[in-house]
């Protein structure tokens, strides 16, 4: 029976191999799954999917290291971690998402300053004159890339650069996005 | 060997089930299904129907318990519900409300 050293509240908490929940599972210490969880995961620590674990589930911790398999959205206040053994389908939002090389994952990547940014950016310069129609159909394939790519992990969507580079993709495309705006204005 | 374990701050409304020793220090409501043996620390609370081989209280259960080998309430648990198993220990200082069937009869 090994039953973790208790320091505080730095307990940790594990789900062995064999074991599958399925439901909710709330908490406020670190969570190392090795086993299944499909349902629900909040912690206000950090969740540790080795790689035998497989988590079908929307994730909302602080941290998330993952070296197995997650299916589902992960949001994150600090950190996601996909390792090389890492596999992941859906979209993470956190300020910090590491992707290293061999990591599989598709979805979306959302670190919330890079938005901030563009929104300063784009704001009181491409409004005035012809903004109408460009900005409103941008705004529209927007809106259509991101419910797209909520309801079934981005289908539609060309094939991925390899892991190490997807990243910072999201800011990259939201440049492009708005020269070409711009240009359009102007003719 | 145990190597689950649900903390002691730990919310668990769902369902667990598993072929390995679970301990449990936190909170699972739902249903426990396991092959092995369920330990429910004293921090631990589980309202739950519980279905495994063995199970080891110190902490609150709620729930019925069916077990294929033992049950064991030690003292300063607390438990509501029924009891199934074939071997049924309740020590001195353990509190528990609810049938105990131990299958007499049965011509064990």
């Amino acid at each position: 029976m090994a039953i973790q050293s208790r320091e505080g509240a730095g307990v940790a908490t594990e789900i062995g191999e064999s074991i599958l929940i399925s439901g909710s599972l709330e908490g406020d210490e670190d969570l190392t799954v090795r086993g299944r969880v499909e349902g629900n995961v909040r912690l206000t620590r950090t969740l540790i999917v080795e790689a035998s674990g497989v988590v079908k589930a929307d994730v909302a911790v602080k941290d998330a290291v993952i070296s197995g398999v997650v299916v589902g959205n992960v949001t994150a206040t600090d950190s996601v971690q996909i390792t090389a053994d890492g596999r992941m389908v859906g979209d993470i939002a956190a300020p910090r998402v590491i992707i290293v090389d061999g990591a599989s994952f598709r979805g979306r990547v959302d670190m919330g300053d890079v938005d901030a940014a563009r929104h300063d950016g784009a704001g009181a310069k491409s409004l005035p004159r012809p903004a109408g129609k460009a900005s409103s159909s941008a705004a529209r394939s927007t809106q259509l890339a991101r419910s797209s790519a909520r309801e079934s992990g981005r289908p539609a969507s060309p094939p991925r650069p390899p892991a190490g580079s997807s990243a910072p993709l999201p800011p990259l495309m939201a440049g492009a996005k708005k020269r070409v705006i711009l240009k359009k204005g102007k003719r | 060997m145990a190597n689950t374990v649900i903390g002691s701050s730990i919310v668990i409304d769902g369902e667990i089930s598993g072929d390995e020793d679970l301990v449990i220090q936190g909170t699972v409501k739902g249903k426990i299904s396991l092959k092995e043996s369920l330990i429910v620390a004293g921090s631990g609370v589980v309202e739950a129907d519980i279905d495994t081989q063995n199970v080891e209280v110190a902490g609150k259960v709620t729930g019925n318990i069916n077990a294929s080998d033992r049950v064991e309430l030690k003292s300063d648990c607390r438990m509501v519900g029924d009891i199934k198993a074939p071997r049924i220990l309740i020590a001195d200082g353990a509190s528990f409300k609810g049938n105990v069937d131990m299958d007499v009869g049965k011509g064990r």
